[in-house]
């Protein structure tokens, strides 16, 4: 039982870091479709110190709470950037931007109309 | 435009491998939405009138192994128990009662019934499961009577998801094959495979594959028996799913399975020149083959009208034996045979806050069996036919209440006339805050001997009350089981640190109007009864009131944690024959512990690491004891925790895991009596009179095999 027990704080005490200060933000960020969402809100949850991320479809919205002790807000930018969506303060890179999936290029009109449409 | 519009079809799917399912089964059942969250591997449906939990295959994953009965390590509210020390056999338990009393249903259909309900469970391995769907407390009224403590639907893999995780944009055309394979150090192996394609744009057809076996036993405790018995299993599955126009969709499936296994003692621990013939064995093979065909309508005009129809025909048999010819009077065997089918029709049609589902379902089973123990051997077969007709009302004016009620009448060859009257509210007061209520009534007619054939691995004289062999095998001289459940519950989702968690409480007491009860407190035998006779009081020969604790959280991205507590008391009424008039007395059940807590912890680390660890805490449980002057005759065994932990590697291409089950290395000390001579600790032989008097391996409690390590990989092609 003891054994058990320690062994299961010990996975879950890195984890109480309530007190650890937390930043909100949202900004904008380009693209159409779930396969979007799935890759941004990746991108930032693969960041060390960020907390939660979530992209909405309709608003384009993307919302981040991180700490900001372990990242930089504009790091939150550079890293959607780096898979090929852009956002006010970084625009994603030509050769970035042509990894992302046929559906998903947002850029062009034929695919955000097909999305809006459909 | 019908170019790029194919190209949003693609785009759109963020879970097309979690995806809601299309199948029109589901969407006939009562729960109106049903919210499957990805990140999550346990999601409780919050609209759902009904106490709905979601176990993803992504849960599954975390269990050890393999089949469907080792599913539930990480769930709170199933145990997994054993029924005796040499068949194997594990049996998942509700609120303390035996899973036959769930009402357990692949894809709507039976599997775990008749011949199969001691070992069905075993028949469904894990890697072809999609989803499990579990109902605590009373079930909806359109599957059928027989569900008394909660019902558990299981969704196998069906073509589409295979074709379309295959077919989706960033799969790379993996995933329409997926292999499974499986060694542990109790000398288990077991193969999976499942592999699906499309035919053409209306056509996708599937096989799941599987074999499994132990060929090498151990006997760790140096008793003389098999800790595990050896044996195999094969079992397919072939699939084809239709998706017409006009709202048209099918699937039709051929299952096939054969199962065999063999237990007792080992050549090797007696003294050379001992044949096998003079050995303590038992043996069980099981076979199956079954079609399934289901047929949905949705109309796409109107698409909250819909039609459903699934036709079922199957064949189950069993043919098993136990003991030693040496001592006849505890030697047993028997063969069964079950042909038998079912037919099911269901209308949904809803109109704005109303909306209701009716159904007509027909089940056939012809029974066929051969019994021999000296004394009790009987041959008989009968035919059990069941035309129940079902209607369920849903009145949901808001997001925040929903109302169902329900009836169902039966006419059954054996029971007549049943009816079961259900109902079920919901209500969320306060957002996130929701409450629950459940009641309802649910019947079946029970195989006594077939549900408890591991408990004839003992030598207690088996007698039946009223003693007439008939009422151990079932059929018209049984009555049926009949019981009434009333669920209570609330919920709270709530985010806490940006993160999501929830608590449960819940309240659920299952009275039996009528059971067959099996006795052991009267050491040397085991007494089945299957009526109770009384001049004043109605008796309620069983129930069982349990509460619970629930808490989830999300500590914070890749840490996941579960804790729970459920205090349960199954009392039964027995009776004391010691006395000059036999009296009847309320004891608790045995081999159900009164406290039961679990806590678990799952967290991902970079690289797609993944680690969970389980901790499962059984509290004391009363078993029958040896004291031959004593009624009842009660020990208490020990208290006692199990340890499961799992570290796993994932790629694109699939992943390797390796775990621990049993961690801590509990055993029962002497799971078996009479096995083994006290004073030199040499194992002994059926022909030994003290094995004769003294062997019984059904009071079993705990773990027989230690600590157990074992190691898998999935590979996803």
């Amino acid at each position: 039982m003891k054994k058990g027990l320690l062994l299961l704080a010990f996975m879950a005490l890195p984890a109480l870091a309530f007190a650890q200060k937390k930043i909100e933000v949202t900004f904008q960020t380009d693209g159409v479709c779930g396969m979007c969402e799935k890759r941004i809100e990746t991108a930032l949850l693969n960041i060390d110190g960020v907390w939660t991320a979530d992209w909405d479809r309709e608003s384009h919205a993307t919302y981040v709470v991180y700490n900001p002790k372990k990242v930089s807000e504009i790091a939150l930018h550079e890293a959607v950037a780096a898979v090929g969506h852009d956002t006010p303060k970084v625009k994603a890179k030509d050769e970035d931007y042509a990894k992302v999936h046929a559906c998903c290029k947002y850029r062009e009109d034929e695919v955000q109309n097909a999305h809006h449409g459909g | 435009m019908r170019r790029t519009n194919a190209f949003w079809g693609l785009c759109l799917p963020l879970s097309l491998f979690g995806q809601v399912d299309t199948s029109l089964y589901n969407s006939l059942q009562i729960d109106e939405v049903v919210v499957r969250e990805e990140a999550s591997g346990l999601s409780l449906d919050s609209k759902s009138a009904t106490l709905d939990l979601t176990i993803s295959r992504t849960e599954l994953k975390k269990a050890a192994c393999c089949n469907l009965s080792e599913s539930f390590e990480t769930n709170p509210s199933i145990d997994v128990s054993f029924t005796d020390a040499v068949t194997g056999t594990k049996q998942i338990q509700l609120f303390g009662l035996a899973g036959k009393y769930a009402q357990i249903q692949v894809e709507m259909t039976p599997l775990v019934r008749g011949l199969l309900a001691n070992s069905g469970l075993s028949f469904i391995p894990g890697t072809w499961v999609q989803s499990i769907q579990l109902t605590k407390g009373i079930g909806a009224v359109n599957n059928g009577p027989e569900s008394m403590t909660g019902q558990i639907n299981v969704e196998l893999l069906k073509p589409e998801d295979l074709v379309d995780a295959a077919e989706s944009p960033d799969s790379e055309g993996r995933g329409d094959v997926i292999l499974n394979g499986y060694v542990n150090q109790g000398g288990r192996y077991e193969f999976n495979e499942a592999y699906g394609v499309r035919i053409n744009d209306k056509w996708m057809v599937a096989s799941l594959g599987h074999i499994s076996g132990r060929q090498q036993g151990t006997d760790i405790n140096g008793d003389g028996f098999l800790d595990n018995p050896l044996g195999y299993q094969v079992n397919g599955m072939l699939r084809a799913r239709y998706f017409g126009q006009n709202g048209w969709e099918g699937i039709y499936t051929f299952h096939a399975l054969e199962d065999v296994k063999k237990g007792g003692q080992i050549l090797s621990a007696f003294a050379p020149g001992t044949s096998v013939d003079d050995l303590w064995s038992s043996s069980m093979k099981q076979g199956r083959v079954a079609f399934t065909a289901k047929t949905g309508w949705v109309n796409p005009d109107l698409p909250d009208q819909s039609i459903g129809t699934i036709l079922q025909l199957y064949s189950n048999e069993m043919d098993g034996s136990m003991g030693n010819a040496i001592d006849p009077l505890h030697a047993s065997s028997l063969y069964g045979i079950q042909n038998g089918g079912m037919g099911q029709f269901l209308f949904r049609h809803g109109w704005g806050t109303w909306s209701q589902t009716s159904g007509v379902l027909l089940t056939a089973d012809r029974y066929d069996f051969d019994f021999v123990q000296t004394d009790l051997g009987t041959t008989m077969g009968w035919t059990e036919v069941d035309l129940g007709l079902s209607t369920e009302w849903t009145y949901a004016p808001s997001d925040r209440f929903t109302a169902v009620l329900g009836a169902r009448y039966d006419w059954n060859s054996i029971v007549s006339h049943q009816v079961s009257p259900r109902i079920h509210l919901r209500w969320e007061p306060v957002e996130k805050h929701t409450l629950r209520l459940a009641a309802g009534r649910g019947f079946r007619n029970a195989l006594p001997l077939v549900e408890e054939w591991g408990r004839l691995a003992t030598n207690r004289t088996l007698r039946s009350q009223p003693s007439r062999v008939a009422h151990i095998m079932g059929g018209h001289s049984l009555n049926m089981e009949e019981a009434y459940n009333t669920g209570l519950s609330y919920a709270w989702n709530f985010v806490m640190n940006y993160m999501p968690g929830s608590l449960q409480l819940d309240a659920h007491s299952t009275v039996f109007g009528q059971t067959v009860v099996q006795d052991y407190w009267t050491p040397g035998q085991r007494y089945l009864y299957t009526q109770f006779t009384s001049s004043g009081e109605p008796i309620r020969p069983m129930t069982s009131q349990t509460a619970g604790a629930s808490f989830t959280y999300q500590l914070n991205k890749r840490t996941e944690m579960r804790l729970a507590y459920r205090y349960q008391d199954l009392r039964v009424v027995y009776r004391d024959e010691t006395g000059i008039v036999s009296q009847n007395v309320s004891l608790p059940a045995p081999f159900v512990p009164k406290h039961r807590l679990m806590a678990h912890v799952s967290r991902e680390f970079q690289g797609d690491w993944t680690v969970d660890v389980t901790l499962q805490r059984y509290g004391e449980q009363p078993i029958p004891g040896t004291d031959p002057s004593a009624y009842p005759s009660v020990e208490t065994a020990p208290a006692f925790n199990l340890l499961y932990g799992q570290i796993r590697k994932a790629w694109a291409g699939g992943d390797v895991y390796l775990g621990i089950e049993n961690g801590l290395n509990v055993m029962q000390a002497n799971p078996i009596d009479g096995a083994v001579n006290s004073q030199t600790g040499e194992a002994l032989l059926p022909s030994s009179a003290h094995f004769q008097t003294y062997f019984d391996a059904t009071r079993i409690w705990g773990p027989i095999f230690g600590r157990m390590v074992y190691l898998g990989t999935n590979i996803v092609l």
